[in-house]
């Protein structure tokens, strides 16, 4: 009777574990239904987080998604660079011409993982260190920050603003540094208050960190990284709190609430990426994305437009100017 | 005026220590019944994420704060059902099945939000009450008083857990199956139907702890919303000596500690970031590390129980 039961339990498990592997192999082979004209470039795409987080990894699955030159595959939830190298090293194997490993903590495993596959392109960001087979590209995320900390330090009336970070470290503090020298120039009486959460996807934290900058006084609100929908959410909650968004148009959110973003335009990158490893040159550059040739850009919410005065809008037009064109250099070496 | 400003603070780190203690206190009473039957649930993390994404969807689909409580209450029962049978019938090592059921949790609400939600979506969770009377008291009032009845249910589920588990006869059973689950056999107690209980209820309080994220306080769900709250919960019940009355000072001085570090981060007070972030995790820490004298656990923690086994 115990044997049967004993039979019965391995049984179960033994056909749990085969359906399992059953159902994870999955449909990975893509059906070879007509021979493509063209052959698409496989691109694979590690993110920390998810490809629908409204921020950081969003826009660069959005502008891969548009590029109806290449095949794209994702894996999600790779915050933890042990197991986005894990998965990395499959794609290698698996010969992906391009693996783009999206997010700055990534850059220490590529510079392991890359030897080994000398013929296939790796790109990380925000980094700015290459390698024979790694493009780094690094948006210069301070240039809109300037120019929406000039619309915060000229807008609030609280003449208090807050930003709500995650960890000082790559985007986020050239994030924070150019929305401080937008501010100082805007008005150098305005507090600029800054609080981190210690990490980059707890959108709790982020939440709280917003309502606290509320509680002391801050108007307008910005912050950087993946768990800023939640900080978000939090400003719609008081009317009156502005919040400036950057990676990506994140107003859906929060229509009344989200007056302007900062727009990382990936598909130039992607783009100019494909085209140097079709030239053969399949690694080895940094690439900025900036004003100067439109890979950045500032967008005010179509809604909220009206509510930013002319004057505010000619200091950014002015300012964004210079920005592309040299004339004016935010210094982020704090 | 700096005196008024000061106090402001203060009642400012009060108001916000006591939105952030609600998930911890909820989760970490739900676990006391759990461990106080002799079984320790690692999953808490994993139910609470679940909890957190029913109450979400649930709200988002019937509009209901209320149905979307209660709904993720049902699944976190449910999913300690689950654990229940791993843990309890097939007698599995509690501690991996624990772990098994946090990567299940994390995964299902992650794929359910995929595939029914789908982007960052708004619902119209619960909205601050003010009790009466209470609310009115000058100062503490409104930082005491006016909060979601999540936040409330939690607080007042402290002493009710405490006459539950010492006033009561189910809760004499259920230390006694945890602490002798031989003797409790003999004089009647079935113990694994004890245990079956508490690992429901456990998990029912840890589901509504998720909802209290999602449909109490942030009024939205993104993957992995809790982000290791569950394991802290979990630590919690150690800490607190596996006493309601512990778990509430010590979900009180993370919480505090924590609403504290993010007022000095805003205000700008000349301290490091980095050692503002981890400053709760050390208070914790240091307060643990001043006990004195031997700590008393529930002697059957973590062993399934067999009837007539040996040890």
């Amino acid at each position: 009777m115990k044997r049967m039961a004993n039979m019965t339990k391995l049984f179960l498990v033994a056909l749990t574990g085969i359906s399992l592997l059953l159902g994870g192999c999955g449909t990975k082979a893509p059906t070879p239904s007509e021979a493509p004209k063209a052959q698409k470039l496989k691109v694979a795409l590690v993110i920390p987080s998810t490809i629908d987080d409204l921020a950081w990894s969003q826009s660069m699955y959005e502008a891969l998604k548009k590029n109806d030159k290449i095949e794209l595959v994702v894996s999600e939830r790779m915050g933890k660079p042990v197991d986005a190298s894990a998965a990395i090293r499959q794609y290698a194997t698996q010969g992906y011409d391009i693996i783009i490993a999206h997010g700055a903590q990534y850059y220490g495993i590529l510079k392991e993982i890359t030897p080994e596959f000398p013929k296939i392109t790796f790109a990380y960001g925000t980094g700015a260190q290459s390698g024979p087979n790694i493009f780094a590209y690094e948006p210069q995320a301070q240039e809109g920050a300037y120019l929406m900390g000039l619309m915060a330090g000229k807008m609030s009336k609280s003449k208090i603003v807050g930003i709500v970070g995650p960890v000082e470290a790559g985007d986020a503090i050239k994030y924070n540094r150019g929305f401080q020298q937008g501010v100082l120039a805007a008005n150098a009486n305005v507090k600029l208050r800054i609080a981190y959460t210690g990490s980059f996807g707890d959108l709790v934290k982020a939440a709280e960190i917003a309502k606290t900058h509320m509680d002391a006084g801050a108007d307008i609100l910005t912050g950087s990284s993946q768990q800023v929908p939640g900080a978000i959410k939090a400003a719609a909650g008081k009317p009156g709190t502005y919040w400036l968004s950057t990676d990506m148009d994140q107003s859906s959110i929060a229509p009344d609430t989200v007056l302007a973003f900062q727009t990382y335009n990936w598909e130039k990158i992607v783009a100019k990426m494909i085209e140097l490893r079709k030239s053969g040159t399949i690694g080895g550059q940094t690439m900025s994305l900036s004003f100067a040739d439109g890979t950045l850009e500032l967008k005010y919410n179509p809604k909220l437009v009206d509510k930013i005065p002319q004057d505010v809008k000619d200091a950014v037009e002015k300012a964004k100017k210079d920005i592309a064109s040299g004339a004016l250099k935010i210094d982020i070496s704090k | 005026m700096g005196d008024m400003a000061g106090q402001g603070i203060a009642l400012g780190i009060l108001a916000t220590g006591i939105r952030l203690a609600t998930p911890y206190l909820l989760a970490a009473l739900g676990e006391l019944f759990t461990q106080r039957s002799g079984i320790y649930n690692l999953g808490l993390e994993g139910v609470m994420l679940m909890g957190a994404f029913t109450g979400f969807f649930v709200t988002l689909t019937s509009g209901s704060p209320y149905i979307g409580l209660a709904a993720a209450m049902v699944v976190g029962a449910g999913m300690g059902l689950i654990m229940g049978l791993v843990s309890i019938t097939l007698k599995a090592e509690q501690g991996i099945s624990g772990i098994g059921l946090f990567m299940l949790g994390w995964g299902l609400s992650g794929l359910f939000y995929r595939l029914y939600v789908g982007g960052i979506t708004n619902i119209n969770g619960l909205e601050p009450v003010a009790i009466p009377v209470l609310s009115s008291i000058p100062f503490l009032g409104p930082a005491l008083f006016s909060h979601t009845i999540v936040v409330y249910l939690a607080f007042l589920l402290v002493p009710v857990c405490w006459v539950v588990l010492f006033k009561t006869k189910w809760g004499l059973k259920v230390r006694a199956v945890g602490t002798t689950p031989q003797a409790a056999d003999t004089l009647g107690v079935s113990v694994n139907l004890i245990r079956y209980q508490c690992l429901i209820l456990g998990s029912m309080m840890a589901g509504l702890a998720g909802a209290a994220l999602t449909v109490g306080n942030t009024h939205m769900f993104a993957d992995n919303i809790t982000a290791g709250r569950g394991f802290i919960a979990v630590a919690l019940v150690y800490f607190g000596r596996w006493s309601p009355w512990g778990i509430l000072a010590g979900a009180l001085l993370f919480s505090m500690a924590d609403s504290a570090q993010l007022w000095v981060q805003v205000l700008g007070i000349n301290f490091p970031y980095e050692l503002a972030v981890i400053l709760p995790y050390v208070v914790t820490i240091i307060a643990l590390a001043m006990t004195f004298g031997r700590i008393w656990a529930p002697a059957a923690l973590g062993k399934p129980y067999e009837r007539g086994a040996r040890g």
